[in-house]
């Protein structure tokens, strides 16, 4: 198996150099809205084209060509940069990309301060977005551009986003995020930044008031998220960004201070790498568990038995366009559960075993049927989930243990009347003649 | 049993009960209930002590127990049959059953005790 899999991996990185990046395929639909210029955003769509995307370009208003045929998806991803489309074809409309994610596909949608179908399936997503019409403002640092239009500094040791990335330039609506586990923000909204009306700050009263109620109804704050992604339970991915400006060449070759390109160019790099499934994609590659000291794998388990289970674990690698075996999981956990995991261990990664983790454990004192479950969730990762079922069994009629020492009075008893019996019996045998003599004489007298 | 029969010696005697229980038991019992007696005295002795391990230190396992235990109680069962018929003082009870025959009864008994109690010993 390893070995097939060595002769495999030249083989299969030769040929996906053609293909995309991604781990789940190349064909993108974008979905412009006709007031956006593609011109307007050739960085962003051409650094795609150069990964190897195949980009297809589409009205929300068109018909063609079909995100699904037959029921079969057509498109890997699709990006929605309709911030301001408010009616969609029918295989479009908000809902029916919800169904997008069930089959797999990812979605990059682009919000405004409008109010906009999307708006509201924002808010399935467990995104609180402001009222209409409310962008994010920020009158820090002093700058020339308008309040709207924002610095932001990418975050540190962010395992989507790269390191030491230049301030991007935002300018759009912030999200509050829920209480969703499977929201990830990609990228916060500065302190000082707030939603507010555009224009004016003709708004200032009201927010100085919710200020001082505690912040209560105030959208204001670093924990505004900008860029929000989401990861369905199937592992789909869906980001949401504030503002679809930020992708634009305007922005990409904005300088934030002189001499200083902004990191928007890298940033939509990374999002769209994680959005795409370039990059934090993880799978299992098999599992396997078996009695410690043995290599063929277990049917069936008795009570406390010794098993070890093993899992091997690849990340997608984009630059070979295949996967790496990945040891750098230090959390993971297996529970051998039959309701309740009646074993949770530890399943750290083996060393010198690229890709391996390995725990070896009792089998608890119980039998039934056991499920060896390896559930790992975590922010931005690939969810991993495996279960194998196993039935674990009490001792065979012949498998309990024998001649125990505690049992040795017992058995020097049950030998010992054996012994005594048999040489009773020659004693018996042995005097019956001179009985019989003893017996004779006395009748005879 | 002897031990009634054993009063008219005692007064001879003439010292402890107990000592002239013993005296006359030793004088008036064959050599063939006398084996019989010593054997039973061992299986008691050796049911005591394995009742005694159990109580005291351990009943695991407890088939073992229950096989060394009951091959001594089966014993002294079967023996102590043995004895009541083979007893000369009890011929007018057993008329029909001969010595040889119990004999052959007893000791086909205790096989079959044997057997069991090997089989269930672990």
């Amino acid at each position: 198996m390893r070995f097939l899999r060595t002769l495999l991996f030249p083989l299969l990185a030769l040929t996906s150099f053609a293909l995309a990046r991604s781990s789940t395929g190349d064909s993108v639909l974008v979905l412009l809205d006709p007031s956006l210029k593609k011109e307007n955003y050739s960085i962003f769509f051409g650094d795609l084209e150069k990964k190897g995307y195949k980009l297809t370009f589409r009205s929300p208003k068109d018909t063609t060509p079909e995100i699904i045929k037959d029921d079969v998806a057509q498109f890997a991803h699709v990006v929605v940069f309709a911030p301001e489309t408010k009616t969609f074809a029918a295989d479009v409309t908000p809902q029916s990309l919800v169904s997008l994610l069930s089959k797999n596909m990812n979605l990059l949608l682009a919000l405004s301060p409008k109010q906009t179908p999307l708006t509201s399936l924002a808010s399935e997503f467990s995104l609180i977005l402001p009222p209409p019409g409310t962008p994010l403002i920020s009158h820090f640092p002093k700058r020339d551009t308008p309040a709207t239009l924002i610095p932001v500094q990418p975050p540190r040791a962010h395992h989507v986003i790269s390191d030491n990335l230049a301030p991007v330039w935002f300018s759009g609506v912030p999200q509050s995020l829920g209480h969703n586990p499977m929201l990830i923000p990609l990228l916060n909204a500065p302190p000082q930044a707030f939603a507010s009306d555009a224009d004016s700050d003709s708004g200032a009263d009201a927010l100085v008031e919710a200020a001082e109620k505690s912040g209560e109804g105030l959208w204001a704050g670093s924990s505004l998220s900008l860029v929000t992604g989401f990861q369905t339970l199937s592992n789909a991915r869906a980001t949401w960004v504030g503002g679809v400006e930020m992708f634009s060449d305007e922005y990409i070759n904005k300088e934030i201070s002189k001499g200083v390109k902004s990191g928007n160019r890298d940033f939509a790099r990374d999002v769209t790498a994680w959005t795409f499934q370039e990059s934090n994609v993880l799978r299992i590659d098999s599992v396997e568990h078996n009695l410690v000291n043995e290599t063929l794998p277990g049917e069936t388990y008795t009570i406390n038995d010794q098993v070890t289970f093993t899992a091997f674990i690849s990340k997608y690698d984009p630059e070979i366009g295949w996967w790496r075996a990945y040891s750098d999981i230090d959390d993971m956990q297996l529970e051998f559960t039959m309701l309740d995991p009646h074993i949770r261990t530890s399943l750290p990664p083996v060393e010198g075993e690229p890709g391996m983790y390995a725990v070896t454990f009792r089998v608890p004192d119980r039998h039934g049927v056991f499920k060896f479950n390896v559930d790992y969730k975590r922010k931005g990762w690939t969810y991993l989930t495996s279960t194998s079922m196993v039935p674990v069994v009490p001792p065979q009629h012949d498998g309990y243990p024998r001649f125990l020492s505690a049992a040795w009075p017992y058995y020097a008893g049950a030998f010992s009347t054996s012994a005594a019996f048999i040489l009773f019996v020659a004693l018996w045998l042995a005097g019956d003649d001179r009985e019989l003599k003893k017996n004779k004489g006395a009748k005879a007298e | 049993m002897p031990a009634t029969k054993t009063a008219p010696p005692a007064k001879k005697a003439g010292s402890s009960p107990l000592l002239s229980l013993w005296k006359a038991y030793n004088e008036t019992t064959s050599t063939r209930l006398k084996t019989i007696d010593s054997f039973l005295v061992f299986l008691m002795l050796s049911g005591i002590v394995q009742f005694l391990y159990c109580i005291l230190i351990t009943n695991f396992p407890f088939n073992a127990f229950l096989a060394g235990f009951a091959s001594c109680v089966g014993q002294f069962v079967l023996t102590a049959s043995l004895r009541a018929q083979v007893n000369p003082a009890n011929r007018n009870e057993f008329k029909e059953v001969s010595p040889e025959r119990a004999f052959a009864d007893f000791a086909l008994g205790s096989i079959v005790l044997h057997f069991f109690v090997y089989n269930f010993l672990g």
